[in-house]
């Protein structure tokens, strides 16, 4: 299932590449070269998939995380306080030094009233003003998903909540991890390089190059059926799923090498077309997803 | 000492998405509760106008957890729309994926949801601090299960590696599509299958399911606390395969102490008590979607309220195991959790028997049409309980999409009747030993395993109206 003959000269390097710089940072750690972070994770307009996808991570995995890399300070889904004590940790970081990471959009509309994530001092606090408060004060932002980098399915039309990417609420850098859900190597591995080099480079759309640097299309496995004009029919097909409507010749990320899931699979091993999920326009600029007839 | 006290939750942590708790307590009694749910995204208007065959990859990202049961649902909608009949290997492919989500699930929603109520953790890890004291295990017992707390974290991946095996990934699988899947069973597939599933199971079985008893053992009185109707509903899962019949539970329904076939027909949906509008007010799931409306008057949330025969039902795990008759002990927050470990063994074993039914390199793929105007209905019983897809499709787009999660059935609010949801009826009644420290309500709630990203409701601060009304 885990072909290593892929058209990729670095495969095996670029495999590495998250597990590497996660070890140094916890090795560095351990030396004192670096401090442990504050981690504030904000799960705002979404679905809060990629708290679950990370909880996937492997090598190293979550328990790493949380034990030797971070002090893991709030997250909805996985701290044991509620109600006002959670709200309390989350505030007790204002004007220190933490990094944000944040899945979700940002609902504006109403207010922002679409998107509660707590109480604090008795008011409701809502997405809106969460991430004004800590975003601009954070020592990093990491958007954490295609809805948190740019409003994702969120903000699919007629996108009744008034969705947007956290960028647009924020007068500063956010580094981009869009993905849907975000990979747990690529959140990994950026967390781990900040923490030890500062920002890494980024693109255009503010993605770190080590992750989002592949066309898809140009190390897809499939590739020899595309240049020999050999196209899939329908879905589960071994061939090439361009005429369905696969989206990997404009997607850039490294699914190809990477996979998910402990590198088990991913959508275009399993005969189905990438759908675009980690590309700016996802969904609306995606779809169809699936086509018989694109020719 | 304190006579009456409003107690108000949120976030409430350790579910998925975002919800309120507000109690009114007497007397340490729990005079009246709302659930309230944060978010709201709007799918269902998403979704008209788009190209049927894309809402089984696109309702998958209404939940992070549970997209692989929207995933399954949304396929049975567009089956049933396009009239197309499910080969048998197609569905145990299908149902295998589906089995993988029950059990990342309950393992997830069992060690990292509901345990840290139960369990103190070691001093110095802020995620793992608390608000309250209730702790009550043993030092080395307490120690064992914060142990597999971790441990369980490679058994959940497992379940979602097995996931990916067939389904591309997870979160948000390719593989679940009409038809039954995309993929081809091989050999190396099945006993890479075999070989995670019997590790799970194993975890399971010496592990989790020992610890739900320990926690239980402990916190005996939670067997009696957040009972709520005792209305029991399932649409069914892991049922009638032509070769092997039924291996859980068939559509089946819960009251007044007797079991009664399903007849989702008659199966309404009321927004009297939601800032929505909608004509006629309470409807059939194929009538209409309501328009949100934050002015109406005498609305004091934005959760809808389904309804069967017009009462409403707990749907999930010991919904599910009580009507197949696998576990009749009670209806409890402590026996719902039971029940959801003791359900991840039972899919496990359904989950075998349909990998020893598997044909290698069977393809169920084909090329679909999409008729000009058709409507369909996917039912089927999820891992948190009942979902229902239903789809409308003119001039060969979506032109209404219906969703009606497990958790808007479990957290539903009130109807014309003044009938309280689930959630918030298993609240009412409950001693509160120290108002300023509300555990029970958290543990109550979590028992559900409310998923609000699911329920996709609305709040609004400036029209929030507190209803006072007497429960009956």
């Amino acid at each position: 299932m885990n072909k290593v003959n892929n058209p990729c000269l670095n495969y095996s390097t670029r495999l590495k590449t998250a597990s590497v710089l996660v070890h140094k940072a916890i090795e560095a750690i351990k030396h004192k070269d670096i401090q442990k972070r504050n981690l504030i994770w904000l799960e705002l307009t979404g679905c809060s998939g990629n708290i679950i996808s990370l909880l996937n991570g492997a090598n190293p995995d979550f328990k790493s995380l949380a034990s030797q890399m971070v002090n893991f300070i709030y997250d909805n889904s996985l701290m044991a306080a509620e109600g006002e004590a959670a709200m309390e940790k989350l505030y007790s970081m204002t004007g220190r030094d933490y990094i944000l990471a944040v899945e979700g959009a940002v609902s504006t509309k109403d207010n922002g009233l679409y998107n509660i994530i707590g109480r604090w001092k008795g008011h409701p606090v809502t997405a809106y003003e969460v991430i004004k408060e800590f975003g601009e004060q954070a020592a990093y932002v990491i958007a954490v998903g295609t809805c948190a980098s740019d409003g994702g399915i969120s903000a699919a039309r007629p996108n009744p909540a008034g969705c947007i990417g956290i960028q647009d609420m924020l007068d500063r850098k956010v580094i981009k991890l869009p993905g849907c859900p975000c990979h747990p190597d690529w959140f990994m591995g950026t967390l781990a390089y900040v923490m030890l080099f500062g920002e890494p480079e980024t693109d255009n759309r503010q993605r770190p190059l080590m992750f989002y640097s592949t066309l898809i299309h140009d190390i897809c496995p499939r590739r020899p059926y595309f240049d020999q004009g050999i196209f899939a029919s329908k879905l589960g097909e071994k061939t090439c799923m361009f005429k369905l409507g696969c989206r990997g010749p404009v997607t850039r990320v490294d699914c190809p090498i990477r996979k998910w899931n402990d590198r088990v699979n991913w959508p275009i091993g399993d005969n189905t077309p990438c759908i675009g999920c980690a590309m700016f326009g996802f969904p609306d600029q995606m779809e169809p997803f699936i086509s018989y007839d694109t020719t | 000492m304190i006579k009456t006290k409003k107690i108000v939750i949120n976030p409430v942590t350790r579910i998925s998405g975002f919800m309120e708790i507000n109690a009114d307590i007497d007397n340490n009694i729990v005079e009246d509760a709302r659930t309230e749910g944060l978010l709201f995204r709007g799918f269902e208007k998403m979704l008209e106008g788009r190209s049927p065959l894309d809402a089984v990859y696109f309702t998958q990202r209404i939940c992070g957890i549970c997209s692989a049961a929207h995933s399954v649902a949304s396929t049975m909608a567009l089956e049933d729309a396009l009239g197309i009949h499910i080969s048998e290997q197609g569905r145990y492919l299908r149902d295998i994926i589906h089995g993988c989500e029950f059990l990342q699930n309950h393992i997830r929603h069992f060690y990292q949801y509901t345990a840290p109520d139960f369990i103190k953790f070691p001093e110095g890890n802020t995620l793992f601090e608390t608000d309250h004291t209730d702790f009550r295990l043993p030092q080395n017992k307490n120690d064992s299960v914060v142990g597999h707390y971790f441990d369980s974290l490679e058994y959940s991946r497992s379940a979602h590696e097995m996931l990916a095996i067939l389904g591309g990934k997870a979160p948000h699988n390719h593989g679940v599509f009409i038809g039954g899947i995309t993929t081809q069973a091989t050999l190396e597939k099945i006993s890479r299958l075999r070989s995670l599933i019997v590790g799970i199971r194993r975890f399971v079985c010496e592990k989790m399911i020992p610890d739900a008893y320990t926690i239980a053992e402990y916190y005996h009185e939670y067997f009696s606390i957040g009972g709520g109707y005792g209305n029991l509903l399932t649409f069914g899962c892991f049922n009638g395969y032509e070769r092997l019949g039924s291996l859980y539970v068939k559509p089946l329904e819960y009251s007044e102490g007797k079991i009664n076939e399903l007849y989702p027909g008659e199966i309404t949906e009321t927004v009297y008590s939601s800032w929505y509008t909608a004509r006629p007010e309470t409807y059939m799931p194929f009538e209409t979607i309501p328009e949100p409306d934050i002015k109406k008057s005498g609305a004091y949330s934005w959760v809808k309220a389904p309804r069967y025969r017009g009462l409403a039902y707990e749907v999930g795990p010991l919904a599910r195991m009580w009507l197949s008759g696998d576990y009749r002990n009670g209806i409890s927050t402590m026996d719902r959790t039971l029940a959801r470990v003791l359900e991840a063994k039972k899919i496990a074993n359904i989950m075998l028997t349909l990998l020893d039914h598997l044909i290698p390199g069977v393809e169920v793929q084909k090329e679909y049409d999409i008729p000009h105007s058709a409507y369909g209905a996917g039912l089927i019983d999820t891992t948190r309980g009942a979902l229902g897809h239903w789809v409308k499709i003119e001039n060969q787009v979506i032109s209404l999409y219906q969703i009606i999660t497990p958790s808007v059935w479990n957290l539903s609010t009130r109807d014309r009747n003044n009938l309280p949801g689930p959630g918030e009826k298993a609240m009412i009644g409950t001693m509160i030993i120290n108002p300023d420290s509300p555990v029970e309500l958290g543990r109550i709630i979590r028992s559900f395993d409310p998923c609000v990203s699911c329920a996709t409701h609305v709040y609004s601060k400036g029209n929030l109206i507190k209803t006072m009304q007497v429960v009956p």
